[in-house]
This record gives C-alpha cells, sequence and structure tokens, in this order.
C-alpha cells in the first residue's frame, strides 16, 4: 500500500506498527487537502491505484437529510459560510465509547473523550468533514447563527483558554452569543459531558483562507482548521451529518429530532477537457484513448470521449481538478510514471550566449587559486548592513552584509591557527559574493591574505591585506574549459586542536627518504596525523632532512605530555636506526 | 595552489555539462520581490510558503523577500525574452543562492544554493526531463549507470508535479551511493498560469522546469556529511577540493 501511494499518490512519512495493524502516515500535498484528509479519500486513492473497487464508498449515494426539524434554526450573516447542517438529538445518553472506537482514534493519535465527541471525530478522520456537538440544554437557544465576530468579543472555547476575536473571525452563536469559533473549536460552555441530554450537531463549510487567517492569529490550529484551510467541498458536509448523526444515535442512543440545511448556493459542477494529443505531447507517451479513459473510470470521473477530445466531470470533493494539466497529471500518476519514457532533447539550435558576470567570476577563480588563493563562502547575514532581515529565527546578525571583508576576517582569523594542519605557508582567501551597498544588490571580489603586500599596509590590524571591487561583467564569445575539483571522497577532519613538533636530523646520502618519512609517521604513533618534509640540504656526504609532525586526535584534546612520550619514543627508533638527532 | 568551492567546481561542471545540451547561464536578484518569487509562480497570498517562519521578509521594504528559490528567474528570463522579442525555444539553468528561514543542523542550512533547469518549446514532454536529467547525472557520476524515476509531488508552478529520485548502477559507483534510490530534486511541467504571467502563450508552447539543491548534490557527491561545512570558510573542508 506504501509503495501504491508513493509512486501514484503521495509521499509516505512513515509505517508505524499498532497492535496487529500498521499505520500509514501519508503526507497528503496541498493540492489534495480537498479530498484525501480522510480515510475515504485514501482509500479512494487506492482503490483507483490498485483497480479495486470501493466496497463502500460514503459518497456514493446522495444523503438525504430528513426529517426536517423547526426546533432549531439556522441563521447566515456572512458569505463565509457556504452552508451550514444542524442536526438535533434528543435523549442521548454520554458515556465512554466502545472499544472499537476507541482502539481507532488512538491509532491516529487522539484521545477518546466520549461516545458523542468521538463520533464527531470518527467521521471527521473517515470522511474528512469536520463535526462539531453542542450541549443543547447548555447552549440556551436553539437560534443558531454564523455571523462576523465584534472586534473584543471574549470567548472560551473547549481548550478552557479565553479567547478575544475581531471583526475578520467568524463565530457561531446561540441567541447572538458566540458558542464557537467558525471551523476552529467549539466554545466551553456548551461543551459535552455525562450530564448532556440533548444534542446540537453541527457540519458546515467555511471559507479556507478565513479560518486559517484566524487560526494563525489566535495560534490555535485544530484538526479541523487544517481541514478547512485546504478549501472542501460543501457537498461533504452532508455526508458528515448523515454520517455523524446515525453513529451517535448508534452509540448513545436518543432520538433524532432532524435536521435543518442551509446552503445558499449550491456548488457548480467542475468541467474540464483534455484531447488525447495533448495528454502525449506534455508527458511523452504514447497512450491511447483506451488507457486515458481507464484513468478516469478508476477515479470515479464522468467523462465523455468524442474524436479524442475527453470532456470530464470530476466528483464533488475533487475541487483540484479544473484545467486540461490537472487531467493530464491524473493520467501520468495514475497510469504510472515510470511508464514516461527517456527522450533526450533534440540538438540545441545555435549556440548559447556566454554569461558575462560568470565568465568573470570563473576568470576570477582561476586567477586567485593560480596565486594560491582559495575560495570561501561566508553568511550573507552581517552585524551591519543597509538592509535589515525582518524575522531571523536565531536573530543573530539580522542585517544583509554591505562588503565581503568582515566575513573574509573572520574566516582568516579561523583559519590561521590551522596553518600547520594545512599545510600552509600563509592563509589566502577570495570570495565572490553579493553585498547590499548603495541601495542596490552588487556581485563584488574580495580578498584578504595574512601578509600585507607592502610594507606600509603593515600599520593595518594584523597586518593583513584585505582588497574589494565590484565583480565587472567580461563579454566573451566562449566559455574556457576549466579544470574541476579531483577530489573524490570528502575526509572528515578532527575538531580537537593539534600539537606541532619539529624533528630534523642527518641521515647517510644513501639513506631512501621515502623510508624515513614512512619511519616518522609510523614511529610517532597513532596520534601523529600528517608528517611533512620541510627542509633538505647535503653537506659533507650527509643529508639533513627536518619534518613537521602533526599530532592530533578525532576524539580528544591530546596533552603536551602524551606528545613528549611519543617523540621520545620516535627519537629512540631513529637513534636504532643510526641517524644523527639534530 | 588554492582551491575554488566544491559548490563552484559543481557549477562549473554543471554548466559544462548543460552547455553542451544548449543551456545558457543565467542569473537573478537574490533580494526579490514577492511578485517574482511568489505571485507569477501561482504561490497564492495565503499559502502556507508564505508564512512568516519559512520566507525572510526585509525591513521597510514591504514585499520584498530573500528570493525562497531560483525560480524567480523562469519568470524574468521569459518576460525579457518576449520584450525582446525572442519566442521560445528557451532552455537555461539558474545556479544560484536561495534562503528558507529556518534552524539549521547537518542537513538544513539558511543559505543554500540551488540550480533552476527551464527549458520551453512547443513540444516539450515529462519524457524530455527525465533524458535531460539522465543525461546529467551520468556526465557529473563518470561511469555510472544512472537511472531517473519521478514520484507524484505538487509544486504551485507545475502541473503535474514530480520529486524525482536518482539511483547509480554498475561498476564505479562509490559503495555508498551504489543501486540507493537518492531524492534530488522537486520538477515538472511548467504551469501554464506561470508562462502566462511571463508573457508566454501556453497554448503554443509547454516546457518542464526543474530545482536542485547543489548543497546535497556536492554531499552525495563527495560523501559529505554536514552541509554546514559549506559556509563554513575552512579550509580543512575547503582545500580538499
Amino acid at each position: 500500500m506504501a509503495d501504491a501511494l508513493t509512486f501514484h499518490a503521495f509521499e509516505i512519512d512513515g509505517v508505524e506498527k499498532v497492535g496487529n495493524d500498521d499505520v500509514l502516515d501519508v503526507k497528503v500535498t496541498p493540492n489534495r487537502g480537498h479530498d484525501a484528509l480522510s480515510h475515504r479519500g485514501i482509500a479512494k486513492e487506492l482503490s483507483a491505484i490498485l483497480k479495486l473497487p470501493l466496497a463502500n464508498d460514503p459518497f456514493a449515494v446522495r444523503p438525504l437529510l430528513a426529517p426536517v426539524t423547526t426546533d432549531v434554526s439556522v441563521e447566515l450573516s456572512s458569505k463565509l459560510c457556504k452552508r451550514y447542517i444542524a442536526g438535533y438529538i434528543k435523549g442521548v445518553k454520554v458515556g465512554p465509547s466502545p472499544e472499537w472506537l476507541k482502539t481507532r482514534l488512538e491509532a491516529v493519535g487522539q484521545r477518546s473523550i466520549n461516545n458523542v465527541v468521538d463520533a464527531t471525530n470518527f467521521v471527521m478522520f473517515n470522511i474528512g468533514q469536520p463535526l462539531h456537538a453542542f450541549d443543547a440544554g447548555k447552549l440556551g437557544s436553539l437560534k443558531i447563527g454564523v455571523r462576523a465576530a465584534k472586534d473584543g468579543e471574549v470567548m472560551v472555547a473547549l481548550d478552557k483558554k479565553s479567547y478575544t476575536l475581531n471583526g475578520s473571525m467568524l463565530v457561531i452563536t446561540a441567541a447572538d452569543a458566540p458558542v464557537g469559533i467558525a471551523g476552529v473549536k467549539g466554545g466551553m460552555p456548551a461543551a459535552i459531558n455525562e450530564t448532556t441530554k440533548d444534542i446540537v450537531i453541527e457540519s458546515a463549510n467555511f471559507n479556507g483562507v478565513s479560518v486559517r487567517k484566524t487560526a494563525q492569529a489566535l495560534k490555535l490550529r485544530t484538526d479541523a482548521s487544517t481541514r478547512f484551510e485546504q478549501v472542501l467541498s460543501p457537498e461533504v458536509a452532508a455526508h458528515g451529518m448523515q454520517a455523524v448523526a446515525a453513529l451517535i444515535v448508534e452509540l448513545a442512543g436518543g432520538e433524532l429530532a432532524g435536521f435543518v440545511d442551509v446552503y445558499p448556493e449550491l456548488q457548480k459542477p467542475m468541467f474540464a477537457n483534455v484531447t488525447v494529443e495533448k495528454i502525449n505531447t506534455v508527458l511523452g507517451t504514447a497512450l491511447t484513448g483506451a488507457d486515458i479513459a481507464d484513468t478516469f473510470a478508476r477515479l470515479g470521473f464522468a467523462y465523455k470521449e468524442e474524436v479524442g477530445v475527453f470532456e470530464v466531470q470530476a466528483p464533488f470533493e475533487r475541487l483540484d481538478i479544473s484545467i486540461p494539466e490537472d487531467l493530464i497529471e491524473e493520467v501520468a500518476r495514475i497510469t504510472g510514471y515510470d511508464k514516461i519514457p527517456s527522450t533526450p532533447l533534440d540538438e540545441a539550435r545555435g549556440k548559447p550566449p556566454v554569461n558575462p558576470n560568470f565568465y568573470a567570476a570563473e576568470k576570477a577563480r582561476e586567477e586567485l587559486v593560480a596565486k594560491g588563493y582559495s575560495e570561501v563562502y561566508t553568511s550573507v547575514f552581517a552585524d551591519k548592513g543597509e538592509r535589515m532581515v525582518l524575522n531571523k529565527v536565531d536573530s543573530v546578525r539580522p542585517y544583509l552584509r554591505d562588503s565581503l571583508l568582515p566575513g573574509l576576517a573572520d574566516a582568516l582569523a579561523k583559519n590561521k591557527v590551522n596553518k600547520d594542519l594545512l599545510g600552509l605557508k600563509e592563509v589566502k582567501l577570495f570570495e565572490i559574493g553579493t553585498v547590499w551597498k548603495g541601495g542596490k544588490e552588487l556581485v563584488t571580489l574580495g580578498t584578504v591574505s595574512e601578509k600585507p603586500a607592502r610594507p606600509d599596509d603593515s600599520g593595518r590590524s594584523g597586518g593583513e591585506k584585505a582588497s574589494e571591487k565590484v565583480l565587472e561583467p567580461i563579454d566573451a564569445t566562449k566559455y574556457e574549459t576549466l579544470p574541476l575539483s579531483t577530489a573524490t571522497r570528502f575526509e572528515p577532519f578532527s575538531k580537537y586542536p593539534y600539537i606541532v613538533r619539529d624533528i630534523a636530523m642527518w641521515v647517510p646520502s644513501t639513506t631512501n627518504e621515502q623510508q624515513v618519512q614512512q619511519t616518522i609517521k609510523e614511529g610517532a604513533g597513532e596520534l601523529a596525523h600528517k608528517v611533512m618534509l620541510f627542509d633538505r640540504f647535503e653537506k659533507a656526504g650527509k643529508t639533513s632532512l627536518a619534518y613537521r609532525i602533526i599530532f592530533q586526535s578525532f576524539d580528544r584534546t591530546l596533552t603536551e605530555g602524551e606528545v613528549n612520550q611519543s617523540m621520545a619514543n620516535l627519537s629512540a627508533i631513529l637513534v636504532d636506526k643510526g641517524f644523527e638527532i639534530r | 595552489m588554492g582551491s575554488i568551492h566544491p559548490i563552484s567546481s559543481l557549477i562549473r561542471e554543471a554548466n559544462q555539462i548543460f552547455l553542451q545540451m544548449g543551456f545558457t547561464f543565467v542569473s537573478g536578484p537574490l533580494l526579490e520581490s514577492e511578485h517574482y518569487n511568489f505571485d507569477v509562480l501561482n504561490v497564492p497570498k495565503d499559502h502556507p510558503a508564505r508564512d512568516m517562519q519559512d520566507t525572510f521578509y526585509i525591513k521597510d521594504t514591504p514585499e520584498y523577500v530573500l528570493r525562497t528559490h531560483t525560480s524567480p528567474v523562469q519568470v524574468r528570463y521569459m518576460e525579457k525574452q518576449i520584450k525582446k522579442g525572442v519566442q521560445p525555444p528557451y532552455r537555461v539553468i539558474v545556479p544560484g543562492k536561495a534562503f528558507r528561514n529556518e534552524a539549521t543542523d547537518m542537513t538544513h542550512e539558511v543559505e543554500f544554493t540551488q540550480i533552476e533547469g527551464l527549458v520551453v518549446g512547443e513540444d516539450i514532454s515529462l519524457a524530455n526531463l527525465k533524458g535531460t536529467l539522465e543525461i546529467f547525472f551520468r556526465s557529473l557520476f563518470k561511469g555510472a549507470q544512472v537511472e531517473i524515476r519521478f514520484r507524484p509531488s505538487f509544486f504551485p508552478f507545475v502541473e503535474p508535479g514530480v520529486e524525482v529520485d536518482m539511483r547509480l548502477v554498475g561498476d564505479g559507483v562509490p559503495e555508498k551511493l551504489k543501486d540507493k534510490w537518492m531524492e534530488m530534486m522537486g520538477a515538472g511541467m511548467v504551469h501554464p498560469s506561470v508562462l502566462k504571467n511571463a508573457g508566454v502563450d501556453p497554448k503554443k508552447y509547454q516546457g518542464f522546469a526543474f530545482g536542485m539543491g547543489l548543497d546535497r548534490l556536492a554531499m552525495l557527491k563527495w560523501g559529505i556529511d554536514d552541509v554546514r561545512y559549506m559556509h563554513s570558510a575552512d579550509l580543512r573542508f575547503i582545500n580538499q577540493f
């Protein structure tokens, strides 16, 4: 199942064993929040992918919301509510849920509360329609309304927290007093508990953007709000109501008094057209009309085919289907992306122009690397600059840099201490990067090196030499073929400090010097990270060799003592070989 | 001799490979308008991607952000061509920096480098995307056989949208990478609204686009275990390349 979903619908974030069952964590993409944030939605997907008809599709039959009750009234005062269905059930017995229901809710990370609340949650997870149950007795009135909240209006929600609302938010009211934040959370005063007798169930449709903004402003994201903000079909509300009313009567008894359905503007049917030819040009495939018809049939899309043109009507819950490309995607994923061949592009017409900025950057890189400079990338964020970032997560260095030099100076300081380790006489760095200066975004080239080029530069701090200039574009007709990195694998390096020791010795001129280096590497022990020959001269038939040894450990800071011990061991070995330590 | 940054080396190599296939190297600003970063890319005003935690907004410069991807350059490029009277075919790559306002760890950096690809023409298909990426990865991982697979995904600026996985098989493949499917990038067929927003007629032209993280590619290619090395300016890292 996980594979079927992964390659035809959604990524699977995990598969968790729960009891004797598996729970799939499906990452529903934002375009499918309309229909797939539910078990029915996922089952429908699997049915299309695996070509297995749904045994029981809750959306197959149009629900009949009967009988109608006049005990409850509903008045919509905002266009942000497209549909509101109230269901009235009298004489329920609130109590614990049966085991099967508890187990199922707990499997998806929910806490069982009581049979009535659990029923609303179960149906929501099952078909995707958020639902809410009010204690009818505590509502104070059965005159339900949906209106914009008043600025400063306060409501205590089911989480027992008090929320201050404003005019951009929508509330559910009973006799004009707020009893719920529309699409987000119900109110505490009408909460269901053991004393509850009669209930009013809400199955409604609220505007996605409005719910999203409200949930954001109140910092109150709920299972209901995450579904509404994806935009739901108002048709689903009827299915939700029918299913939840039946389940509550089954679990908590009571008598269904009836429904009130306010649905001012019916959802319009959604049509999209696509040709067989268009599908094949976009996908690069050779699918037939029959292949395409098969996809639509499996998805439960109504379609007509005439001379290679498909006119498709998507089911009400598939609000994502509106343009031909949406249908092409359905065909691609249901038939399978593995059916898409690999076709190279045709030979290009003409030669692409050279990018003068990239050309200039590449030329600068080559010149500097030849002079011993290495390229660094430093952060664009800085302690100062002309522009400031509003909302940096870590809130340090909130400015956009106006120069590369401070970053390069930091980098120089950081690398200077590793000079021996790096085998460098002098650290030289450059960066080609973006700065924001003089109201403009510029790409500059900055360089920094340890030693001043001219003696009169030495007055600067640390005696460093630094320069920065705007990288001027260079027009060229073709790119040079420049060398690429020859590295094959990155070698991790120790984050602990290192200790340097030098050792010099006279050896007979006939000595194999490579062997000497090997002897030193072995003789200095496992703490010796690197051995370099740094001086060599000959005198009177003898050769003087001077080596620099870098001691460093991957898991701790070395002590002078242990390095001295290693050096003593090494000296003994070299003396033993007959070399004369200088 | 010094070293160039491994990402610079990758960009150089990518340009060499894509140049052979007729792609032009283009760039765009890092400080980008919401218009180009979001609106023209079909990212609606109330899309979660616009939430404050993901995007860097700029003080006193409302409606400007540090670009969250290299995709705005798609539309900038097409607009410019149309203005010059140059209709598709277009083939461009956009290597460059992008920014996400999130906590950093071994695999997440606030500043990262992407390479965007865009190909538009009368009959450019998803099959061409597969073919193009195969050539790219085959050249990059020399000697290796490359397999590409698509998984369904969603990005507002493409339709259909896919996630692209890559697998290296055969000899000469580092043991750690061999036969393993790796998630490489998001891609898809350019959404008709994006073409329209750029002034390209979506009835006549279609194309593919992809956006690949170069930091991740470098990490795979060289076995680098921490993305934070990229901006560490540490020569113990850089001088290995």
